[in-house]
């Protein structure tokens, strides 16, 4: 198991490393995973992220942040990107890249969108489409370790061909004390008995762990579904300090 | 909502953490800092920022207010702590 550094929170000062792709996962049509090789590789904490830098032949540099979606007991990074169709690198990532490419990466950063066990729990989180990447490094580190911390996700996505990571949260559900929602928010297949709506006041209030159980709260996706969700949970009266957002913009493109 | 929407809306101090490791030595997106505006004592990971690759503009969580500004030039990279009176920055994870 890697040693973690991130046990207090300076860090050596970031370098870029030369990450090679090992393998292509197809997460959904338009998602996929890229599990890397990076010599060096410090070592991560769960929900942490990486800046991914493509150099072109002719010099010219496009970066990009994206969160690492495995587990820090993972010896291979996971990265898992979603195809932007106007952006600059997603393409590349999904489509273009071969087991065997090389590109930089910096990292591990961020210590905000952190959970580990020591922060305890019960966990609450919230995912909108590839937002769900840093919480599944969380939930791969949850089963790792073996915690037995109540864990409940709340995961939202456009279509049941969406979901990412489907099959191992259903098997995380039957295995590791994990409670998974699904809501569907554009189409539902037919008998499905998940939520069929965007994530909403009334929906967090039904599902969420009780407010008396003070959970540690992580919310990641596009900014208006972590917005959103934020301010009803506040409002519902969950603690503000227990309350931890990333947005991922169009610009993880 | 999709991404041509989405994309005026901000983005948080997690999007920029890589751009604050090119000039602190610690992980400021846990530091927490101090508007000016509104006295809102937040963590830099919570504020709204603004920006792109090169730079970032970090806005109160509470008030909206600029709290930071952080800009990579060719010769140097400029902080301007205008809109905050105080980060505090802890050593040791939570």
């Amino acid at each position: 198991m890697p040693e973690t550094k991130a046990s207090t929170s300076t860090h050596e000062r970031l370098i870029w490393r030369v990450a090679e792709v090992a393998k292509i996962v197809d997460e959904t049509p338009r998602v996929k995973s890229l599990v890397l090789d990076v010599p060096g590789w410090p070592g991560h904490r769960p929900g942490q992220h990486v800046d991914v830098r493509l150099t072109a032949e002719d010099g010219y540099q496009a970066q990009r942040s994206y969160s690492v979606a495995s587990e820090p007991e993972n010896t291979r990074l996971m990265l898992t990107v979603e195809l932007i169709e106007e952006g600059e690198v997603s393409p590349y990532l999904t489509s273009d890249v071969r087991p065997g490419d090389k590109f930089e990466l910096r990292g591990p950063i961020g210590g905000y969108f952190v959970w580990t066990v020591a922060i305890g729990g019960p966990l609450f989180l919230v995912a909108g489409g590839s937002g769900i990447a840093p919480l599944m490094s969380m939930l791969r580190y949850r089963a790792a370790v073996k915690s037995t911390i109540p864990a409940l996700l709340l995961y939202s996505s456009r279509t049941f061909e969406d979901i990412i990571y489907r099959e191992e949260l259903d098997q995380m559900a039957a295995r590791d004390g994990l409670t998974v929602v699904y809501t569907l928010t554009r189409r539902q297949p037919s008998g499905w008995s998940g939520g069929a709506r965007r994530i909403d006041r009334s929906m967090l209030a039904s599902v969420s762990p009780s407010v008396t159980a003070r959970p540690r709260i992580f919310i990641c996706g596009p900014t208006s579904l972590v917005e959103s969700t934020a301010e009803s949970l506040l409002e519902l009266g969950y603690e503000r300090n227990f309350i931890k957002t990333e947005r991922f913009g169009p610009t993880g493109a | 909502m999709d991404h041509q929407e989405e994309a005026g809306l901000p983005l948080d101090g997690n999007a920029a953490s890589g751009l604050l490791s090119e000039l602190f030595a610690l992980d400021v997106t846990v530091a927490e800092v101090t508007c000016d505006c509104c006295g809102a004592v937040t963590q830099i990971g919570e504020t709204r920022v603004y920006g792109g690759v090169m730079g970032a503009i970090f806005r109160c969580a509470r008030c909206d207010s600029v709290v930071m500004r952080l800009v990579h030039t060719p010769v140097g990279i400029w902080l301007d702590m205008r809109g905050s009176h105080c980060l505090f920055t802890p050593l040791v994870e939570r």
